[in-house]
């Protein structure tokens, strides 16, 4: 690893700049929800409210952490790193500037599936180390959903792994060059759109941390510094699974090359994955506004009669439109 | 793009958020903008210590026993020397019901439209200016 | 179980709790974030389904009714409007009409006509309150916030009207507290004519909304013959198909002379309970429509003497969770001797645990939500049974017994 790299991971594509989009997703998220709802969104810290997240991730940071006494506190005190670093880390496999990302591996879409079921094993982990009565419901809850929507999940990201012939991320992105998987095969990009809501704990599948149900679900028990990575670790599952999904069906960074000079394009090329990349967040807002929460067994049941069957046939399509 | 469920009515609410969009959102602006009332809003009570005359039925009638009868002098009433009383609020009892306006004949006290009634000490909302007056 | 410790009579009267597993009873409540006001209701679970649902009130019990005895008639009516946020018109309505019979007084046409009017601004506000808080239960904080929006305009009609949006003291003995403003016929009409256009959107939204009426329908299904055994009252019994309305049988206000249309829904579950709250809405809305285009001239009140002769009297009103109780007692004083309020949530709360029989913990909210519960308004019950039903009865020395037979066995 050179010294770029390492500064590139750090900055500029990597954990800061992610760390902003975090932040800039979830004021775009609170303000698309709160227009379609009638109200103002988040007005006050910053103009428009663009500090409203910076400001609460500060707040949270600052309060006192009350743990519970019978909580395993050495996983509560682990746990919180780990569950930030999955994404963190997922995030710089991810070609932003151009078809290059900062990290590469030939099966490096196998490690974004690992750092999916990571991610939930750290929430569950950290909802049962937490002995409390609702965390220990949530994370029933948690797992059964996340029974539920990880087959499509899975079937939904190997299908553009099937049509590209490779298995990294860069491969399929330089693979769609200009004809983006969404129009080859939407059904996978639908699957994958509702397997990611469930994944993010998001209507209509909010199960997990109902909060009118059980108080915070898994995260009930948590205050302070570990309240505030979680929830940072949560924006940054929102903005991990947008960029797979731009970059898995809608052509990653690429878009007409239009300037010759290499770091001018590599702008261009950061702007089209912007401009995607909160496309695809729209999306997720758009739907999470307009749809009411299912219960745990209407979720299994969709997923399985209904979802995990699509999946299967696209992925049967994909095969044989490759084999054609 | 669709929906790929088989139920057909998901989404129902989508084409009223987008109408909702574009419409004034019904939260103020509150505290920066206006902060509007209406003309019949029970705020803060207020008393004109000229027209008070310390009849003292303010106080009988009180639900919440905010209205103290402070003795601020006497006089004379043909031989009797009578006490002269002025009333004192403890505002931060008050329930702003309005039954003292309504039965002050005097109309000496008003309940204002001003609906900001944080301190931070309780004793800075006691109200002590009918007691200037006291003739 | 030791059950052969325990007497066969006891073991026969408390065959409901004795049957089920009591290790995973589950408490909800007080403080939990979907009840509004603290109440505490054991669930006996058997996994996530629920096999009975046990209550306790009485967390909000003020002692309302021991300090209208020591508060002249005129200061009790700010007192009673007090019990409840949402209903509160409703609360000052029975408490003056109560007192009113007393005096003998009649109430003038127009004080009548403009008592109908805030009662049924004063339903629609809370049948609105009601639907936003299904919404938000249910996990659908959308039509929550866009109920509550158009709620504003109602509210914002209430303060022009009587000064507050919520404690209004527009009701007094005789009549009411001050004469309409000027222009507010037509802002009335203004405002209806847009709640109904909004009413019949949220009709096509619930009954159409996929992921809304998985969460309602068949959700806390009551039969009819349920219904008559623990007598709920409102919208809570008319959702069954019985039609009884204090409004139509026994009229008050101005209800003789612009007469509700008792509406019904047929299934007694939280889908009905929808379909029936949104017609009610719409016939508010008609209703103050009608008696705005009727108002008569004349006076808004009467003057009655400050004293109020002897006697006892009852009144009831419907207040839009149901049929509410006032029996008010008077010893020829400057207060009365006593105040009875019985209030409709407390003949609802028991309908509402045999509704949750059966469900799941996730239906939970939506179903206690469902009976629009207003536990504010229902602990005013100094002394309550709450085990009335025939099933299953425990008095309450065998309550106690069997606690503590509880838990020595938990301990042992």
């Amino acid at each position: 690893m050179n010294p770029l790299q390492v500064v590139e991971l750090l900055l500029f594509p990597g954990l800061t700049f992610f760390v902003w989009l975090a932040f800039a997703f979830e004021w775009l998220d609170r303000k698309t929800y709160a227009r379609m709802q009638g109200r103002r969104g988040p007005v006050v810290t910053g103009p428009f409210g663009l500090l409203q997240p910076v400001a609460d991730f500060f707040k949270l940071a600052s309060k006192e952490e009350i743990v519970p006494t019978q909580s395993d506190k050495f996983v509560l005190r682990w746990g919180p790193a780990l569950y930030f670093a999955a994404p963190a880390i997922g995030i710089a496999f991810i070609p932003i500037l151009g078809t290059q990302a900062i990290l590469y591996h030939p099966l490096d879409l196998l490690f974004m599936l690992f750092i999916l079921a990571f991610s939930t094993l750290m929430a569950a982990m950290l909802g049962y180390a937490s002995a409390g009565r609702y965390s220990t419901i949530a994370i029933g809850r948690l797992v059964v959903q996340y029974t539920s929507y990880e087959v499509p999940l899975i079937l939904a990201m190997i299908t553009p792994a099937v049509l590209a012939g490779s298995l990294s991320i860069q491969g399929v992105v330089v693979a769609q060059g200009s004809m983006w998987y969404i129009v080859i095969a939407p059904v996978a990009f639908a699957v994958f759109i509702i397997a990611a809501l469930a994944e993010l704990e998001k209507p209509p599948f909010d199960i997990p941390s109902a909060k009118t149900e059980i108080v915070g679900g898994w995260m009930t028990e948590f205050s302070g510094n570990t309240l505030a990575y979680v929830k940072l670790t949560k924006s940054l599952s929102y903005v991990f699974l947008s960029a797979l999904a731009v970059s898995l069906f809608l052509g990653g960074s690429g878009g007409p090359a239009i300037s010759a000079n290499q770091n001018l394009q590599s702008v261009f090329y950061a702007s089209y994955f912007l401009v995607k990349l909160f496309a695809v967040g729209f999306l997720f807002f758009v739907i999470k506004t307009a749809l009411a929460r299912v219960r745990i067994d209407q979720a299994t049941k969709l997923f399985w009669t209904i979802i995990t069957p699509l999946s299967l046939a696209q992925l049967a399509v994909a095969i044989l439109w490759v084999f054609r | 793009m669709s929906k790929k469920t088989s139920r057909r009515n998901v989404g129902q609410a989508m084409g009223e958020m987008f109408r909702t969009v574009l419409q004034t959102p019904i939260t103020e602006k509150y505290p920066f903008g206006d902060k509007v009332v209406t003309e019949r809003f029970r705020g803060k009570l207020d008393i004109d210590p000229v027209k008070c005359t310390g009849c003292s039925i303010c106080e009988i009638v009180c639900p919440a026993q905010v209205i103290t009868m402070v003795p601020v002098g006497k006089k004379m009433i043909g031989t009797r020397e009578v006490e002269i009383k002025r009333p004192s609020f403890e505002l931060y009892t008050c329930i702003m019901c309005g039954q003292c306006v309504d039965d002050c004949k005097f109309g000496a006290l008003t309940l204002t439209r001003n609906f900001e009634l944080a301190v931070f000490k309780k004793e800075s909302t006691i109200m002590r200016k009918a007691l200037i007056i006291g003739k | 179980m030791s059950e052969d410790t325990k007497p066969d009579q006891r073991r026969e009267s408390s065959a409901g709790l004795m049957q089920y597993s009591v290790e995973s009873a589950m408490p909800f409540g007080p403080v939990h974030p979907s009840l509004k006001e603290p109440e505490y209701f054991k669930l006996i679970l058997e996994g996530e389904k629920i096999v009975q649902v046990i209550p306790r009130i009485g967390y909000v019990h003020r002692g309302i009714e021991r300090a209208a005895q020591e508060r002249t008639w005129v200061k009790n009516t700010y007192l009673f409007e007090r019990i409840c946020g949402i209903c509160s018109f409703a609360h000052s309505l029975g408490y003056t009409h109560a007192v009113e019979a007393l005096t003998g007084f009649e109430v003038p046409k127009r004080g009548r006509y403009i008592r109908l009017i805030v009662a049924e601004l004063e339903r629609l506000h809370s049948h609105l309150l009601w639907l936003g808080l299904v919404g938000h239960w249910a996990g659908f904080d959308t039509l929550f916030m866009w109920v509550w929006k158009d709620r504003e305009h109602i509210l914002d009609l209430e303060e022009a009207i009587t000064g507050n949006r919520v404690n209004k003291s527009y009701s007094v003995i005789g009549g009411v507290r001050m004469e309409l403003p000027d222009g507010i016929a037509t802002k009335i009409q203004t405002e209806l004519k847009y709640i109904e256009k909004r009413a019949d959107y949220y009709t096509k939204l619930v009954e159409t909304e996929e992921t809304f009426t998985v969460r309602t329908k068949g959700v806390g299904r009551i039969t009819q013959e349920t219904a008559r055994r623990l007598c709920p009252v409102g919208p809570l019994l008319r959702c069954t198909g019985i039609a009884r309305d204090v409004r139509a049988e026994d009229p008050y206000a101005a209800y003789d002379e612009v007469p509700p249309h008792v509406q019904t829904s047929n299934d007694g579950d939280i889908a009905s309970l929808l379909t029936l709250r949104l017609d009610e809405i719409r016939d508010s809305c008609r209703m103050v429509s009608e008696a705005v285009e009727k108002l008569p001239t004349g006076p808004y009140k009467v003057s009655i003497p400050r004293a109020v002769p002897q006697g006892e009297s009852t009144f009831h009103v419907e207040a839009p969770r149901g049929e509410l109780f006032y029996f008010v007692k008077s010893g020829g004083g400057s207060a009365p001797e006593r105040v009875k309020v019985r209030s409709s949530t407390v003949a609802n709360i028991l309908t509402a645990t045999e509704m949750l029989k059966g469900h799941t913990l996730a239906d939970v909210p939506i179903v206690l939500t469902g009976m629009d519960p207003c536990f504010g308004c229902m602990d005013r019950i100094s002394v309550l049974d709450v085990d009335k039903s025939k099933e299953w009865s425990i008095g309450g020395e065998e309550l106690r017994i069997y606690g503590i037979e509880y838990y020595k066995r938990k301990l042992s």
